[in-house]
């Protein structure tokens, strides 16, 4: 059995989340999770707060374990799915895209716990000084939004800057990932890849197949260019394209932020290979079967547990 | 005062010297991206030991300079 400050901290058995995934993680998957004792969560995306309160009604309905809520902080609908989040007292919110420090006072009030997602050092110290309980270090081989740093890189230097706890995120898709990440000063691990393909995962079949077909070197980095929404997602038409169009002499930032407008739902709910943005991280490779989530999160502590007890082995 | 404060932040987190700098000076001309903006804040909420809000509107050393005005006041 692994233990970690985080378990407790939140009222879960295995110190794993499954990441906000936009168009894709809805209450179904995040009950799932919470079933399995990691923490689910709901992404509320870029829908307004009647579509979240539906999803985390949903969730209700199926596990009476804690989930959270992701919310990316520059949608359009961040106001009023902030609220929502206080109102349903949900337990735990995550954040990405900005720090979301003005909803800071009204979610600690509702005694929600906030843990953002952080890419860099100095974003963790801001958040723990604004009150977050916990942060997720999250390194750019994930699929999604993604930094600058590697998860090797960021998840100890965040460890040593702050002193709340840290959850790695970034590549990890089995036991030897949390292993290495807790080795790493993490106390708790966030995926988003493996969950995927995660039998409760309502996403299009066309998008698992995509994930389970993935090998280590299939995704391609979108929107470095000009920064501000530079994703990792499966190498196909939409991102060769995307590339092409981003390096081209008289692109503009204007001109490649239209690229990727539609794209994630085309991939999420159409399951159009060509023109649709597949989200998904480097370990793609690593993930070859769909499960339900609970059977996910105990194979990975069952071999995270013996790697663990068998490290001494090491030191002669 | 604050201004030259800031810029000397600036200067040393970037390897620059601070007297290029101007009010109107743009981060992006100087390839500074939010992360860096975000390390930059935190090191100006230690030198003047105020706190700071970081989002997207902070586009140029004055708005920078600007914010940190309206928090000694
Ligand atoms: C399809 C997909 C969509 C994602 N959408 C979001 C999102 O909306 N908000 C967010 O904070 N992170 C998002 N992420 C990041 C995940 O929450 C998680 O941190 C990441 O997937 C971990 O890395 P891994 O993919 O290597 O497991 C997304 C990731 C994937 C794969």
């Amino acid at each position: 059995m692994i233990v970690s400050p985080i378990c407790e901290m939140l009222g879960i058995k295995y110190p794993i989340f499954q990441g906000g995934m936009a168009w894709i993680a809805d209450g179904k998957l995040a009950a799932a999770v919470s079933n399995g004792g990691g923490l689910g969560i709901i992404s509320a995306m870029n829908a307004d707060a009647d579509y979240l309160k539906g999803q985390i009604d949903i969730a209700r309905s199926l596990t009476d374990k804690p989930f959270g809520v992701n919310i990316m902080l520059m949608s359009p609908y961040a106001d009023e799915v902030a609220e929502i989040v206080a109102r349903e007292k949900v337990p735990v919110v995550t954040t990405g895209a900005g720090i979301p420090a003005k909803y800071m006072p009204r979610w600690a009030e509702a005694g929600v716990k906030v843990i953002p997602v952080v890419a860099s050092v100095a974003m963790a110290k801001k958040m723990e000084r604004c009150g977050a309980v916990a942060v997720i270090a999250e390194g750019m081989e994930s699929g999604g939004h993604i930094g600058e740093l590697t998860t090797m890189a960021i998840v100890p230097q965040v460890r040593d800057a702050v002193s709340i706890p840290v959850i790695a995120a970034g590549g990890i898709a089995d036991g030897r990932g949390v292993a290495a990440s807790l080795m790493l000063g993490a106390c708790g691990v966030q995926l988003g890849t493996r969950f995927l393909v995660a039998e409760e995962c309502s996403v299009h079949q066309n998008y698992k197949e995509m994930v389970l077909k993935a090998g280590d070197i299939s995704t391609a980095v979108t929107g470095l260019r000009f920064g501000g929404n530079t994703c990792r997602s499966i190498k196909n038409a939409f991102t060769r394209n995307f590339q092409k169009e981003e390096y081209s002499p008289d692109a503009t930032a204007e001109s490649v932020a239209l690229l990727g407008v539609g794209a994630l739902r085309k991939a999420a709910v159409e399951g159009d290979k060509q023109d649709g943005c597949f989200l998904a991280g480097q370990i793609a490779g690593l993930v070859s079967k769909e499960q339900p989530a609970a059977e996910i999160i105990e194979e990975i502590f069952k071999e995270a547990e013996a790697l663990l007890k068998g490290a001494a082995s090491w030191v002669k | 005062m604050v201004f030259e404060k800031i810029c000397g932040i600036i200067a040393e987190k970037i390897n620059c010297d601070a007297s290029t700098l101007s009010e109107d000076t743009k981060f992006a001309d100087l390839g500074i991206d939010s992360l860096d903006v975000t390390e930059l804040v935190m090191n100006i909420e230690d030198e003047f030991g105020i706190e700071l809000e970081v989002d997207s509107s902070l586009q140029s050393v004055g708005d920078l300079v600007k914010l940190v005005e309206s928090k000694l006041d």
